[in-house]
C-alpha cells in the first residue's frame, strides 16, 4: 500500500470517529447534570446500592419512565453505577437537573450514562481482549466482556459503522505491539468490508504521542501511570512487584481495564510509547479477571470496581462488596489503589495483592511551562558564563550547590529538575532502573523511553490545537487533521516491520533497537533458560524509531548492570521481562518460577529514594 | 562524603538565620551528623515557655535517607514517644515520604509546628492522643505541667 492511499483513506475514517458519538449528543449532555448531584449522594446510594440480581425490579421502581426498549441495556449500565460507598462522589457528569428530578435524570442517563467512555471504549476493548477472529458485528455483541460494558442501543447502531470502529481499535493499539499485528489482517477481514488495509494503518500517527517522553507536550492526552506501592507501615507485607505501567488514552472515551493477567490479552505492553488503552494485567490470583477500570471523564481520572471478588481499595477504602461493581471514584495523583487482599499470608507472589500508586494529572509537567523553559534557558546558557538571564532554580537539591557552573555533568529529568549527575546518580542506578523518580517532585521518568524528536510536529500541533477549543471533544477533529500529514513515515515503516511475525516482539526487534535490549536478553537467558523468547519485553527499546535514543539509553543501563551487585544486576532485566509478559497465572506456567524471586525483591520497590 | 558538604551548608544556613524559636548546634564539633536542637515551645501552646532539647541525627546516606528527630526533654505530646528515646513521628521523615530535596530547616519547623498543633490521628502515644481528642483540658494541663517540670530552666 502506498503511503498516499493510506493517508487518504485514513483521514475520513479517523474523522469519522470523533464524530461517532454524535448520534448521542443528548445523552452526553444528559449525563453532565449528574455530576452536580453529589449532594444527593445519600439518595443515590440508597437507590444504587442494591445487588445486581434485583436490578430489574429496582429499576422499574425507581424509574418507571425508562423506555422498555432500552431497559435491558439500561440495567447493565447501571450495574456499574451502583454502590456509592464512600465520599468521593464524582458522578459521571451531569447537567442541570435538580435534585428532585433525579429519578428522571437517572432514567434518561441510563441509556448512556457516559456514552463516550462506555461505548467507544468497548470497541477498543475488543481489539485487545478478544482474539481477532472474533471481531465482527454479531460477535462483538456476544463477547461483551461484562454487563457493565454492554452496549446501549445507540451503541449497537454504531457498531454497524465498522469503519470507525476498526479505526478506533487500531488507534487504541500500541503500534509496535503484537496485538497490532494481529489486528490488522483481521481488521481487514471483519470490518464490514469497506475498510482498506491502509485505513487501518493510518491512525497510527495519531497515536504517535508517547506518554513518558521527556520533551514537552503541546497536547494534553489523558495519561495515567501505575507504580508499585509498598506500604510504609512495617506490618504490611510487600505487595506484588510490577514494572511501572503507563497508559495514554487514544481518546478520552477509552477505558483501561485492569484484571488478572490473561493470555487472551496478548502480550501486555507496560509502557507503550503511544496512546493505548490496552488492558493492564497483574499476575496475582487475588486479582479478578475483571477487577476494575480506570477511565477519564471530564478532565479527571476515575476508578471503579467492576465486580471483583476480592475488592478494589482506594486509599484503603473498599469500593464495593464482593462481586458487585462500584460506582466511579475520582482518583488523583498519589492515590493508592489496591487490588485484592493478600491470600494465604501473601507469602507466595501469586497470592499477593497489588498496590498501585497512581500518577495522573501530571500532563502540565510535560508541557512547556515556566519552569522547564527556565531550565531550557539554563542549559542554553551553561558554559557561556552568563547566567544572569536565568531565573529558574539554580540549585542541585541534593548537594544544594549551584548547577550553573560550566563543565559539570548535569542530569535533567523529564520534569525539568536538574542535579549534578554525581549527586543524583545513586537515584538513577537503582534496582528500579530504568524508572527514575524525581527527588524533587516525585514524578517518574522512564529513562529508557524513546527520544522524541518530533519537535517540528509539536510546533505545528501546538499552533493548531491552540486555535482549537480546550474541550477535548472539540480538539478531537483537529487532532486527526493535524496528525494526518505526519502519518506517512510511520505508515510506511510499519507494515514492513510488523507483518509476518506474530507474538514475539523480540523477533521484531530491529537491529537498531540496540545494545541495551540485547544485554537484557542475555541476562534473561542466563537467568532462566526455560524462559525463552517470549520473555523479551516489548519494552520501549523495541521501537524501531528509537535509533537516536539508544546512544543515550545504553550508557546508564550498562553502567547499572555492571556497577551494581549481581542481584541488582539482573533485576532490571528480570523485572522488565517478567511483568510485561505476564503470562497465564496458572502454576505450570514456565514464567511462574521467576516469580519466586519476588520475596527477595527489595521492599523499596517503589521509590528509588529509599534504596 | 558528598553528604558532609550539604550538611555543612544546611548547618551554616540554620545557624546564620535560624527559624523562629529554634537554635541549632553540633553536639560534637567533629561530627556533622548529630545536631543538638533547642526548640522553644510555641506560644499559645501548653509548651509555651519551655525549651526542648532535641537531637537530630543524620544518616550517612543523607540526604537520601531521612534524618531522625528525638526529644531529649520529656514532653507530653501525642506524637512523641513517652520513653527515654522521645522519638518523634514526623510524616515527612518517613522513609517513603522523605525526599532528598527536603531541608532540615523545614524538618525543624515542621517539628515545632507539631508542638503547636499535635496530630492525634497520627499519634505514637495513643493514650495522649485520646486524651487530646476527648479531654483537651486535661491534656493541656498535663502538658503544661510536664513543660514546667522538665522544659523550663532555672
Amino acid at each position: 500500500m502506498s503511503s498516499v492511499s493510506v493517508s487518504a483513506s485514513a483521514s475520513p475514517s479517523s474523522n469519522l470517529l470523533p464524530s461517532s458519538p454524535s448520534p448521542l449528543p443528548s445523552s452526553d449532555s444528559r449525563s453532565r447534570p449528574l455530576r452536580r448531584l453529589s449532594q444527593l449522594r445519600a439518595y443515590t446510594q440508597l437507590h444504587f446500592s442494591s445487588p445486581p440480581p434485583q436490578q430489574p425490579q429496582q429499576q422499574q421502581q425507581q424509574q418507571p419512565s425508562v423506555a422498555s426498549s432500552s431497559s435491558s441495556s439500561t440495567n447493565s449500565q447501571r450495574v456499574s453505577r451502583r454502590h456509592t460507598l464512600g465520599s468521593r462522589v464524582s458522578w459521571f457528569s451531569a447537567a442541570s437537573t435538580g435534585p428532585d428530578s433525579l429519578t428522571s435524570t437517572v432514567g434518561t442517563t441510563t441509556r448512556a450514562p457516559c456514552p463516550e467512555s462506555e461505548h467507544q471504549s468497548t470497541f477498543a476493548r475488543y481489539s485487545s481482549v478478544f482474539s481477532p477472529s472474533y471481531r465482527g458485528l454479531e460477535l462483538d455483541l456476544r463477547s461483551q466482556p461484562s454487563p457493565t460494558e454492554s452496549s446501549n442501543s445507540p451503541l449497537r447502531n454504531e457498531t454497524a459503522t465498522a469503519t470507525g470502529n476498526q479505526t478506533q481499535e487500531i488507534m487504541a493499539r500500541p503500534r509496535g505491539s503484537s496485538q497490532a499485528v494481529e489486528a490488522r489482517p483481521n481488521g481487514e477481514v471483519s470490518s464490514a468490508g469497506n475498510i482498506q488495509p491502509g485505513a487501518l494503518e493510518s491512525p497510527d500517527p495519531v497515536v504517535s504521542e508517547s506518554p513518558c517522553t521527556s520533551s514537552p507536550r503541546p497536547k494534553q492526552k489523558a495519561t495515567i501511570r501505575f507504580f508499585p506501592h509498598q506500604d510504609s507501615h512495617a506490618s504490611s507485607r510487600p505487595s506484588l512487584p510490577f514494572i511501572p505501567i503507563s497508559r495514554t488514552l487514544p481518546s478520552d472515551s477509552c477505558v483501561i481495564r485492569v484484571g488478572r493477567y490473561s493470555e487472551r490479552d496478548g502480550t501486555p505492553v507496560a509502557n507503550p510509547t503511544e496512546p493505548s488503552d490496552a488492558p493492564v494485567g497483574f499476575k496475582s490470583k487475588v486479582v479478578s479477571r475483571k477487577h476494575c477500570e480506570f477511565m477519564y471523564l471530564n478532565g479527571q481520572w476515575h476508578v471503579k470496581d467492576v465486580g471483583s471478588s476480592s475488592g478494589t481499595f482506594l486509599n484503603h477504602m473498599r469500593l464495593s462488596q464482593p462481586n458487585i461493581a462500584s460506582r466511579l471514584y475520582t482518583i488523583k495523583d498519589g492515590d493508592i489503589v489496591q487490588l485484592g487482599i493478600d491470600f494465604r499470608g501473601g507469602e507466595e507472589m501469586i497470592f499477593r495483592c497489588v498496590r498501585i500508586r497512581i500518577e495522573c494529572n501530571r500532563s502540565w509537567q510535560q508541557q512547556p511551562n515556566e519552569f522547564n523553559k527556565n531550565t531550557e534557558n539554563l542549559i542554553k546558557n551553561l558554559g557561556k558564563g552568563d547566567t544572569a538571564d536565568y531565573s529558574g532554580c539554580r540549585e542541585c537539591s541534593i548537594c544544594l550547590g549551584s548547577v550553573l557552573r560550566p563543565y559539570q555533568c548535569l542530569f535533567m529529568a523529564a520534569c525539568a529538575h536538574v542535579w549534578h549527575y554525581k549527586c543524583v546518580s545513586r537515584l538513577i542506578h537503582t534496582p528500579d532502573y530504568p524508572m527514575f523518580q524525581c527527588p524533587n517532585c516525585r514524578a517518574y521518568t522512564d529513562l529508557s523511553a524513546e527520544v522524541d524528536d518530533t519537535n517540528d510536529f509539536e510546533e505545528q500541533e501546538e499552533s493548531k490545537s491552540a486555535s482549537a477549543e480546550d474541550k477535548p471533544e472539540a480538539l478531537e477533529p483537529a487532532r486527526s487533521e493535524t496528525h494526518t500529514p505526519q502519518q506517512d513515515p510511520n505508515a510506511i515503516t510499519q507494515p514492513s516491520r510488523t507483518s509476518g511475525d506474530e507474538r514475539h516482539p523480540e523477533t521484531r526487534l530491529p537491529v537498531e533497537a540496540g545494545l541495551a535490549a540485547n544485554i537484557e536478553n542475555m541476562r534473561l537467558q542466563d537467568l532462566d533458560a526455560s524462559d525463552d523468547n517470549s520473555s523479551q519485553p516489548p519494552a520501549p527499546t523495541s521501537n524501531p524509531d528509537s535509533v537516536p535514543s539508544n546512544a543515550n539509553n545504553e550508557v546508564p543501563g550498562w553502567q547499572s548492570l555492571t556497577q551494581s551487585p549481581s542481584s541488582a544486576q539482573t533485576r532490571p532485566a528480570q523485572l522488565r521481562a517478567e511483568t510485561p509478559v505476564r503470562s497465564e497465572s496458572s502454576d505450570e506456567n514456565p514464567l511462574t518460577p521467576l516469580n519466586d524471586s519476588g520475596p527477595s525483591y527489595p521492599q523499596n520497590a517503589t521509590p528509588p529514594t529509599e534504596s | 562524603m558528598g553528604s558532609q558538604k550539604r550538611i555543612a551548608k544546611e548547618l551554616a544556613e540554620l545557624t546564620e538565620s535560624a527559624p523562629e524559636g529554634i537554635t541549632v548546634k553540633l553536639a560534637d564539633e567533629s561530627n556533622l551528623y548529630i545536631w543538638n536542637v533547642y526548640m522553644e515551645g510555641p506560644e499559645n501552646s501548653p509548651y509555651q515557655n519551655g525549651t526542648f532539647h532535641l537531637t537530630l541525627t543524620l544518616p550517612t546516606e543523607y540526604p537520601f535517607k531521612p534524618p531522625t528527630v528525638s526529644f531529649r526533654t520529656k514532653i507530653y505530646h501525642p506524637n512523641v514517644t513517652n520513653d527515654d528515646k522521645g522519638s518523634m513521628c514526623l510524616g515527612m521523615l518517613r522513609a517513603d515520604e522523605w525526599k532528598p530535596s527536603s531541608r532540615l530547616a523545614a524538618v525543624l519547623q515542621f517539628a515545632r509546628q507539631l508542638l503547636a498543633e499535635p496530630m492525634p490521628d497520627d499519634a505514637v502515644e495513643g493514650r495522649i492522643a485520646e486524651q487530646f481528642k476527648g479531654d483537651f483540658a486535661r491534656y493541656e494541663e498535663v502538658a503544661r505541667e510536664w513543660t514546667r517540670k522538665y522544659a523550663v530552666r532555672g
